[in-house]
C-alpha cells in the first residue's frame, strides 16, 4: 500500500509529461524512505524525489519542466506558477537589499508585475525601456502582490525588435493589490503628515474612488486637484481590506480638458429587495460622553456610561437588502437613511415627540416606506453588513423599459421555436 | 460566547422570486439536516431549493378566519395566478400589517412557502406570511421583471445543478412551459 498515492501521481506525470513512463514502485519507495526514515516532510521529500528521478532518467530538472516553456501573459501569471513571459521593463526602482541586484516592473499588453532579481542569480543586468524574455521566472507573492522573481535558474535574453503595447486600464473598482495603469479624476488632497511623503489623496472614475499616495523621490511632481490624469503602473496595495495606489516608479500624464464622471460609491453594490428591518432602525438616542456615540435603550441606559439624560437624537437603518439568491444585511447611516426615505432627521424628531407611539412610529413609518421596495446600494463589508455611509451610495431601483424589452426578447425566444 | 457564535454562523436564506404558477406546483419538501432547527425548503419545479418567497401583487381578498383564534387569509394576484397567504397568531406583526391594508392594494410579501396535502388527497401550496406591507404600482411592475429575470437563471441552469437534477426527476419539468409562462407575465406590464 503506497503512503502518498497523489504525490506519487504528481510525480509520475511529471516525468511522463517528458515522455518517460517511470517506475512507480521505485518512486513510492524513495518517498517512503525520505518521509518514514529520515522524517522528511511530505513537500520537501516530493521536490526531492522529483528532481532525483528526473535526473536519473537524464530529463531537465524542474524549474524547466511544467510546461514553463510556453509564453504566459503577465496578467495571468498567478503565485506560485513557473512562468515564461515577454515583457518591457517600463520602470526600474533602486535596490532595497544586497541581495536584491535589480527590482522593477515589467509589463504586455495583458498587464504589470513587479519582478526582483536576486543577486545570487548572477542575471544580466536589464535597461528601462527593453523588451526581455524571461524563461522560468518563479512568481510568488509579496505582501498580497504577486511579485516574479529571477534566480539562478531563469533565462533573460533581449528582444531586439521593436514592440509597441498599449497598458491595459483597469477601472478604479476592480483594482487589486498588484501593478495597475488607471486613468483617474483627482478629487481631493488631504494634509501630508509624514515627512517622507509628498502627496496623499483621492482619485475618482466611473467605477469609483481610491486613496492614492506618492513618496518624495528625485523628480516627483504633484498632482492637482480637479484634473485628469493616466496613470500608468502605480502599485496597489492592500491595508485592512482597502485598496490604495501608491505612485511610486509611476508614469502620469495630465488629460487637458478632460473631465470624468466620478462615481462617489464604495465598496460592493448590491440592487435587491428591503425584506426585513431590524429594531435598531429609525431614530435612536445616542450617549454624548465624548468619544462614547453608543446607542442608548429606551430607558437611556447606555451600555457602557449607563443612564444618560442628556442625548443626541440619529437615524439609521438596520435591514435586510435581498438579491432573490442571497441575503445582505445593511447599516444606513444618516444621510443615506434620509435620502432613501424621504424624512429628515428633524422630521423624525417631531414625528417622533408629537405622537402617543413616540419612536415606534418612526419605525412603522419606514417599515411603509421601504419594505418591498427596490434599491441598489454600496459600501464596505463589516463583520458582516455593509456599511451605507451617505446619500451618494444608495437609491431607489427604477422600472427600466429596456430592461423589461430585453426580458421579453430573452422569454421569447426557446430554444427550438419561434416566438409567438 | 455560544450566542456570538452562533450568531457569526447563521446565514439567512435568501427570498426567491417566484410566480404563483409555478408555487402551485410545487409538492417535494424536505428538511436539511437531522438536527431540530435545520431549516425545511421546498423544491422549486425549475430547481431551486427554497425557504423564503419574496412576491407582490394585488391583494384581491382578505378575510378573517377562525373563532377562538383568529389569523387573516389573504389572497394576491400575481400575472400568473394567485398566491394564497395567511398570518396567524404566531405572526402578530404581519397580521396587524394585513389589518391596515385596504383589499385592492398592491402589496409586497415575504414569507415561507408551505405545502400541506388534504384528506382527499389534494396538494395544497400556501404562503405564511413574515410580512405584508402595500407598495405603489412601480414597485409591482419592477417584481415582475425581477421574477421574470430569476426564473429564466434557473430556466437556464436547468440540469446543471444537483438541486435541478432532483427537480427535473421529480417534477418532470418541462423548461418551455415556464419560459411561455413568463413571457406571458411580461407582456401583462405595459411599459
Amino acid at each position: 500500500m503506497d503512503a502518498y498515492p497523489e504525490v506519487i501521481e504528481r510525480i509520475s506525470q511529471k516525468i511522463t509529461d517528458k515522455g518517460v513512463t517511470p517506475d512507480r514502485g521505485r518512486i513510492a519507495s524513495k518517498l517512503n524512505l525520505l518521509v518514514k526514515e529520515f522524517s522528511i516532510p511530505i513537500e520537501e521529500a516530493e521536490r526531492t524525489v522529483t528532481n532525483e528521478m528526473m535526473r536519473e532518467y537524464k530529463l531537465d530538472s524542474i524549474p524547466r519542466s511544467g510546461g514553463s516553456d510556453e509564453l504566459t501573459e503577465v496578467a495571468s501569471a498567478k503565485p506560485g506558477a513557473w512562468v515564461t513571459i515577454e515583457g518591457k521593463v517600463v520602470a526600474l526602482q533602486a535596490s532595497p537589499s544586497p541581495s536584491i541586484a535589480q527590482k522593477g516592473i515589467i509589463a504586455d499588453a495583458s498587464g504589470a508585475i513587479e519582478f526582483v532579481v536576486w543577486a545570487k542569480a548572477n542575471a544580466p543586468i536589464m535597461e528601462e525601456g527593453q523588451w526581455y524574455r524571461l524563461e522560468s521566472a518563479v512568481v510568488d507573492e509579496f505582501r498580497g502582490s504577486p511579485n516574479l522573481k529571477v534566480h539562478s535558474g531563469t533565462t533573460i535574453s533581449a528582444i531586439e525588435e521593436e514592440r509597441g503595447f498599449i497598458p491595459q486600464m483597469t477601472p478604479l473598482a476592480d483594482v487589486r493589490p498588484g501593478v495597475v495603469s488607471v486613468r483617474a479624476k483627482v478629487i481631493q488632497l488631504w494634509e501630508v503628515r509624514h515627512e517622507r511623503m509628498l502627496q496623499t489623496g483621492l482619485v475618482g472614475d466611473e467605477s469609483g474612488t481610491t486613496k492614492f499616495v506618492i513618496w518624495k523621490s528625485d523628480g516627483a511632481e504633484p498632482l492637482e486637484e480637479g484634473m485628469v490624469y493616466t496613470i500608468y503602473f502605480a502599485t496597489a496595495e492592500e491595508f485592512n481590506g482597502r485598496v490604495s495606489l501608491n505612485l511610486g516608479g509611476a508614469e502620469w500624464c495630465r488629460e487637458e480638458g478632460a473631465d470624468i464622471e466620478v462615481s462617489r460609491r464604495e465598496g460592493k453594490t448590491i440592487t435587491g429587495a428591503f425584506v426585513h428591518l431590524g429594531t435598531g432602525t429609525g431614530l435612536i438616542k445616542r450617549c454624548k460622553v465624548e468619544g462614547c456615540n453608543r446607542a442608548l435603550s429606551r430607558q437611556n441606559f447606555c451600555p457602557v456610561h449607563e443612564i444618560q439624560q442628556d442625548f443626541r437624537y440619529d437615524l439609521r437603518i438596520t435591514g435586510v437588502v435581498d438579491d432573490g439568491t442571497s441575503a445582505h444585511n445593511v447599516l444606513l447611516q444618516l444621510a443615506a437613511t434620509e435620502k432613501i426615505t424621504g424624512l429628515s432627521l428633524q422630521s423624525a424628531v417631531e414625528m417622533a415627540e408629537n405622537n402617543p407611539l413616540g419612536l415606534d412610529d418612526v419605525f412603522i413609518r419606514m417599515q411603509e416606506l421601504l419594505m418591498g421596495r427596490y434599491i441598489s446600494c454600496s459600501g464596505n463589508d463589516i463583520e458582516g453588513t455593509m456599511l451605507v455611509r451617505d446619500g451618494d451610495n444608495i437609491e431607489p431601483v427604477e422600472f427600466d423599459t429596456a430592461r423589461h424589452a430585453g426580458l421579453i426578447n430573452r422569454a421569447g425566444t426557446p430554444a427550438g421555436g419561434a416566438q409567438e | 460566547m455560544t450566542d456570538q457564535y452562533s450568531a457569526r454562523r447563521y446565514v439567512r436564506e435568501p427570498a426567491r422570486r417566484v410566480y404563483a404558477n409555478e408555487l402551485r406546483e410545487v409538492r417535494l419538501h424536505f428538511k436539511d439536516g437531522t438536527d431540530e432547527k435545520s431549516p425545511t425548503y421546498v423544491m422549486l419545479p425549475t430547481g431551486v431549493r427554497c425557504n423564503r418567497i419574496f412576491v407582490c401583487g394585488e391583494m384581491i381578498l382578505k378575510e378573517k378566519k377562525g373563532e377562538d383564534t383568529t389569523f387573516y387569509s389573504v389572497r394576491v394576484r400575481d400575472p400568473t395566478g394567485i398566491f394564497f397567504v395567511n398570518a396567524g397568531s404566531y405572526q402578530q406583526e404581519a397580521m396587524q400589517q394585513i389589518a391596515r391594508i385596504e383589499q385592492g392594494s398592491f402589496v409586497a410579501v415575504v414569507g415561507k412557502p408551505v405545502v400541506r396535502s388534504m384528506e382527499d388527497g389534494s396538494v395544497f401550496v400556501s404562503v405564511r406570511a413574515e410580512s405584508v406591507f402595500p407598495v405603489d404600482r412601480d414597485t409591482y411592475r419592477l417584481w415582475v421583471d425581477d421574477a421574470a429575470e430569476q426564473t429564466l437563471d434557473r430556466i437556464d441552469a436547468f440540469r446543471t445543478t444537483p438541486d435541478s437534477e432532483k427537480a427535473a426527476e421529480f417534477y418532470n419539468t418541462n423548461p418551455e412551459i415556464y419560459r411561455q409562462m413568463v413571457a406571458a407575465a411580461l407582456r401583462t406590464i405595459e411599459f
